[in-house]
């Protein structure tokens, strides 16, 4: 088995939602200007709510717009909303209102949206561009926590950050348990889940779960690959990209969304403009997503999208041939 | 009633220099909405020099009413009064539009003092309005445990700390979110929460109602459960009596929506005439020197 950072001990799969849930009793409980914005998608931790801060609910309904806008007036008078819904409700279908209510005058509102690249809701739900409508937003920070553990620490984080936020919370099949109870997040900072010397997995959300099961299968083949978790997607750790071009020169980005404007592109931008070298992004084509059953022994969606370990390891191994093949020409 | 005639001869004054100052403001940028704009005149001007409890000297007073003014292209009329309050330096009068000025093309809460809402694109001032109005409901409310209940079945009378004013155009109640508002404001009972329609009955397009048909709109706002009142929007003497009667009702539980009849362009002939909307070159000039003509010269 590899060797992990110390914040690492891989130990089954947990829902990134249960993550959530804790983190939101917890800050919740620490922080009385927190406020439950409900868009009829329940929230996390409302039993906690409902049982100690019942008046800290407020149930906005099927109309985000408003739901959103509402809470920059809260947010305005000091408070600090939590909206929660599908990401394709509590950002796409409000975007005008964070932009102009929100993000303007930089209001304390976070944004909790619940999306899934695949399974089975379909196209609707799948919202596989929303990385790439938000990194265009100024002032909104992207947060897309890996597993539980960094949901939970993620959550509490934003909650002590002072502005907008968006947290992606992951609706696909559970991710592995990756870190341990004291793993230290770190918002804005990208974290080293394993060194290498050979090549450099940068992967958000989800996928880091594939890259770190990528890691073992090119371990076995006596592939030494970085495997680094970005799980703020803005603003980006340009610091530790540029390291990773510099000391393993080829890149593979790793993400369960559209490759047009998310992870793969942000590190792109980094590379083309302090470092360049090879990169190769995984992630989903210009395409719309569709329903597809997740079962323990085929995940038909994933497989469609070709985002599965073996991908991930393949597009390793094409990133550090590219790397010889441009040395050559030299 | 009975009025305070000094009162309203003050605030006809008032209006008169506010109106100069938007003149100044229309000559330096020969550009801005003007029918919009002079249609609200007489409704901000009874707000802000008699009606809102503010403090031109600490524009963040917590205590402040707050005015969220949704139709956020029309803060020509707001950013006349601000330099009359003394908040914004008369200088910023004729930088209108310019790079670096404080008034902003849209009202800009970001680099405005004095202005509680950033708008421009329309139909949102409502939600945010309400916004305040629960924040003031959770500050007031939540402070004796015993009232802890955000929905009072029971009606406290107690002072609120501050009221939430909006001004909405009637163009923009075109918009689906005004309405995800008025339903919000009415569940949680924001009875702080005054709404002020300025019903000049023209949009860009055209008369509003063949753009598209808002009414029965009284009807609507009763409908959705507010307590509403018409005015004339040009007439001080009713604009005092429904805000110092929509104050008054506070502790009922309902919203208040106050529909204001106005004229587009109001005062200005070629502006009325012509219902303008966005005003330029020649069509500013001529507007200002009529209205120069007839309400003085700073």
């Amino acid at each position: 088995m590899a060797k992990y950072s110390e914040h690492v001990k891989i130990d089954g799969n947990a829902m990134v939602a249960d993550g959530v849930n804790n983190g939101m009793m917890k800050a919740a409980a620490k922080d009385d200007r927190i406020i439950a914005v409900l868009e009829d998608m329940g929230f996390p931790g409302l039993g906690w709510f409902k049982e100690n801060a019942p008046e800290r609910v407020i149930e906005c309904g099927i109309a985000e717009a408003n739901g959103a806008v509402m809470a920059a007036g809260l947010a305005a008078e000091g408070f600090v909303p939590f909206i929660h819904s599908f990401a394709f409700a509590v950002v796409s279908r409000a975007c005008n209102q964070i932009r102009q209510s929100i993000l303007q005058d930089r209001f304390n509102v976070k944004l909790l949206g619940r999306e899934g690249a695949w399974g089975e809701p379909g196209i609707s739900h799948n919202h596989i561009e929303i990385i790439g409508i938000t990194r265009v937003m100024p002032n909104l920070v992207i947060v897309d926590p890996a597993d539980v553990v960094e949901a939970e620490k993620a959550v509490m984080a934003i909650a002590e950050y002072i502005g907008p936020v968006f947290l992606k919370i992951e609706a696909s099949p559970p991710p592995l348990r990756i870190f341990t109870e004291d793993y230290p997040f770190d918002l804005g900072k990208a974290y080293t889940v394993k060194d290498g010397k050979d090549a450099t997995i940068i992967a958000c959300g989800y996928m880091l779960t594939e890259s770190i099961l990528a890691g073992e299968l090119l371990e076995k083949e006596g592939i030494d690959v970085r495997i680094i978790n970005m799980s703020t997607l803005k603003p980006l750790d340009n610091e530790a990209v540029i390291r990773a071009a510099e000391e393993t020169g080829a890149i593979v980005t790793a993400e369960n969304a559209s490759i047009i404007g998310g992870l793969g592109e942000a590190v792109a931008t980094v590379l083309s403009e302090y470092s360049p070298a090879p990169l190769i992004r995984v992630g989903i084509e210009d395409e719309f997503s569709q329903s597809g059953r997740i079962m323990p022994e085929i995940d038909e969606l994933k497989t469609h999208f070709g985002l599965g370990a073996e991908d991930v390891a393949l597009s390793v191994k094409e990133c550090m041939a590219k790397r010889e093949r441009l040395k050559k020409r030299k | 009633m009975a009025h305070d005639e000094k009162l309203i001869s003050e605030l006809e004054e008032k209006a008169d220099i506010v109106r100069r100052n938007i003149f100044t403001i229309f000559d330096a940028s020969q550009m801005g909405h003007a029918g919009g704009t002079m249609s609200l005149v007489e409704i901000v001007t009874a707000l802000y020099f008699h009606h809102l409890k503010i403090d031109p000297k600490n524009c963040d007073w917590p205590e402040r009413d707050r005015l969220v003014l949704s139709k956020a292209h029309c803060c020509e009329a707001i950013y006349a009064i601000l330099v009359e309050l003394g908040v914004l330096p008369r200088e910023t009068l004729t930088t209108y539009y310019r790079y670096g000025s404080p008034l902003q093309g849209h009202a800009d809460r970001w680099c405005t003092q004095g202005i509680d809402y950033s708008g421009g694109s329309l139909g949102q001032g409502l939600s945010f309005a309400a916004g305040l109005a629960l924040a003031e409901k959770f500050k007031v409310l939540r402070q004796p445990p015993s009232q802890s209940s955000l929905m009072p079945r029971y009606i406290t009378r107690y002072n609120p700390l501050y009221r939430s004013y909006c001004i909405l155009g009637d163009g923009e109640c075109h918009e689906g979110q005004v309405w995800e508002a008025a339903m919000f404001a009415t569940k949680y009972k924001l009875d702080n929460l005054i709404n002020i329609v300025d019903y000049n009955k023209f949009s860009l397009d055209g008369p509003t109602n063949e753009v598209m048909q808002i009414e029965p709109f009284v009807d609507k706002w009763k409908s959705f459960g507010w307590w509403v009142t018409e005015i004339d929007g040009h007439n001080l003497r009713e604009i005092v009596d429904v805000l110092d009667l929509a104050s008054n009702l506070y502790g009922d539980g309902k919203p208040k929506c106050i529909i204001a009849h106005t004229v587009k362009g109001h005062g200005i002939s070629s502006w009325e005439a012509a219902h303008t909307h966005i005003g330029r070159g020649e069509d500013i000039s001529r507007g200002v020197r009529e209205g120069r003509a007839k309400y003085g010269e700073v």
